[in-house]
């Protein structure tokens, strides 16, 4: 699903430029759960840039879905993005907009019927809970409803791969284990996801295969699938929720 | 999702962003309603004098004095000349005696007394009724250069008409047209201005709600289109405003033209023409301002 070759990404003029990523290598399958981990200024937010074309690689390859992205014309990146859901550290919640507008945006994007958006934005926020507050403003959330309306809102049109930057940053650690929870159930409904984290405690007690880089590099890539699922077993039930597509096609 | 609902959308997006900033777009729509009512008002002098000059033109006549002497079949091969030019409606010949008469008439009887009949100035005069108005600067002059003709006939003493009056009715009307122009220009690039910091300033407001679109797969055009609806509610508001100032200014100039000027003109407002060019101009000018002022701001 995302392949990475001999990716290097570095800013500054040619001579004095800071080298963010230096020649990293990596696969991350369909269907898979992959922790980026390292220290602060390691490259893992600079990589999540990359997959989103947010930035160009100075040289290398980037791959998603076996397509070069990096070789794509400007026009293209917008639906190139609506293959990816993102969250934020910051949640990034629109504040003039309540809970409900903000986990449609997407499929406003999408120029999908209204009908559709409320009952699709309708079950997301049942699933993660927050019905109640679907006309709240986000400056009355808490950090832990913020982050789920957020990932909420990165779902809401079933996006093949999840991208978090840090989304338990904000966060104190039980409502941190209950964003990684929710995480996981997005996975283990198929989601290819991509979690950039420095909270080593957090990677131990989900097991995920873990790339960690360093540098700019990337130093080890342990797989541990044989522990993925362990902590799945928390109170989230996506289970309910439907193709977005489904109805309108 | 259908065009009609997609706009729904974008309007209550650009809705939401004036919201946002109240005041900004209270400064904006007055900016532009002060420069279209400036446009609209310069444009409604500009249409009235020129209305004036058309019934001024249209009621003009032209004296034409021969000599005393001139014998009447002289008088009637003039006439006859003077006929045949186009846009004369009506020639009306004065004998001497007529033309003491109607001097005589004019003359305070105080200042008459005692005085000979040959005394009062009368000579035969051919009266000129024109049935063209006179819609330019250039039609007067074409009627000045026939004047000059006219008075080289043989026989013709003098030629008068209000010429200088008209003259000076035209010198009006291109003051009023310059100033418009370069106050009206200046007005709307301040209008510009305005519209230009006040988008500016909301992308500004709005970047991470923008960066965040952005990431979700939103394409340019449709993070750009509440903007450019922002700015052309505002240049619609700015419209409908500037139309019921110079709307109401016109109320008030009626009664002005008739009590103070004592001028037997009804001024008129705004053709309907220019009212649908500030109806459609107010939102072009907002969107121009908007997309100027978006630029390339919304890079993927």
């Amino acid at each position: 699903m995302i392949q990475l070759y001999n990716v290097s990404k570095r800013y500054g003029a040619e001579g004095a430029s800071v080298t963010a990523l230096d020649d990293v290598n990596m696969r991350v399958r369909e269907g898979e759960m992959v922790f980026l981990t390292g220290p602060s200024g390691a490259g893992k937010s600079t990589l999540i840039r990359l997959l989103l074309c947010v930035e160009r690689v100075s040289s290398g390859q980037v791959l998603i879905g076996g397509r070069n992205v990096h070789a794509l014309r400007d026009e293209s990146i917008p639906y190139l993005r609506r293959n990816f859901g993102v969250v934020f550290q910051d949640f990034r919640l629109i504040e003039t907009r309540d809970v409900f507008d903000n986990v449609a945006i997407g499929m406003e994007i999408l120029g999908l019927p209204r009908k559709d958006i409320v009952r699709r934005v309708g079950q997301l926020l049942e699933a993660i809970g927050l019905q109640e507050r679907a006309h709240a403003s986000p400056r009355d959330l808490s950090g832990g409803e913020a982050q789920r309306v957020a990932i909420a809102r990165a779902l809401v049109n079933e996006p093949a791969i999840l991208l978090c930057d840090e989304p338990t940053g904000n966060l104190d650690p039980q409502l941190s284990r209950e964003i990684i929870q929710l995480v996981c159930e997005v996975n283990r409904r198929g989601t290819t996801v991509v979690v950039a984290t420095h909270d080593a405690a957090l990677i131990e007690e989900f097991g995920a295969r873990t790339l960690t880089l360093k540098g700019g590099r990337l130093v080890q890539d342990r797989d541990r699938a044989d522990r993925g699922g362990d902590m799945l077993a928390g109170g989230l039930d996506l289970s309910r929720l439907d193709d977005p597509m489904a109805e309108i096609e | 999702m259908s065009a009609t609902l997609r706009l729904i959308s974008f309007l209550r997006a650009a809705l939401r962003l004036m919201r946002g900033s109240p005041w900004l777009n209270a400064v904006s729509v007055l900016t532009i309603a002060a420069s279209l009512s400036l446009c609209g008002l310069f444009a409604m002098a500009f249409f009235n004098a020129h209305t004036l000059i058309d019934e001024l033109g249209s009621s003009l006549t032209i004296q034409v004095y021969l000599e005393p002497d001139t014998p009447e079949e002289r008088i009637g091969q003039i006439e006859a000349r003077l006929r045949e030019h186009e846009g004369v409606k009506r020639v009306r010949a004065l004998s001497s005696e007529a033309d003491r008469e109607r001097n005589r008439k004019l003359l305070d009887p105080a200042l008459l007394e005692g005085l000979d009949d040959e005394a009062i100035p009368g000579q035969p005069v051919l009266a000129l009724e024109l049935d063209s108005s006179l819609a330019s600067r250039g039609d007067l002059e074409a009627l000045v250069h026939w004047a000059g003709q006219i008075e080289a006939v043989e026989a013709v003493e003098d030629v008068a008409f209000g010429a200088e009056r008209l003259r000076l009715l035209f010198a009006v009307l291109e003051i009023i047209r310059s100033v418009g122009v370069v106050l009206s220009a200046v007005l709307l690039a301040s209008a510009l201005f305005f519209v230009f910091t006040t988008v500016r300033l909301a992308v500004w407001g709005r970047r991470r709600e923008i960066e965040i679109l952005s990431l979700m797969g939103a394409t340019p055009n449709f993070i750009r289109a509440p903007f450019l609806l922002e700015g052309a509610l505002q240049g619609l508001l700015g419209a409908v405003v500037a139309i019921v100032a110079v709307g109401l200014l016109h109320l008030e100039l009626e009664g002005l033209v008739r009590d103070v000027y004592l001028l037997q003109v009804q001024p008129s407002l705004l053709p309907p023409g220019m009212v649908l060019w500030l109806l459609v101009g107010g939102p072009c000018l907002g969107v121009l301002a908007s997309g100027l002022s978006l630029g390339r701001a919304f890079k993927v």
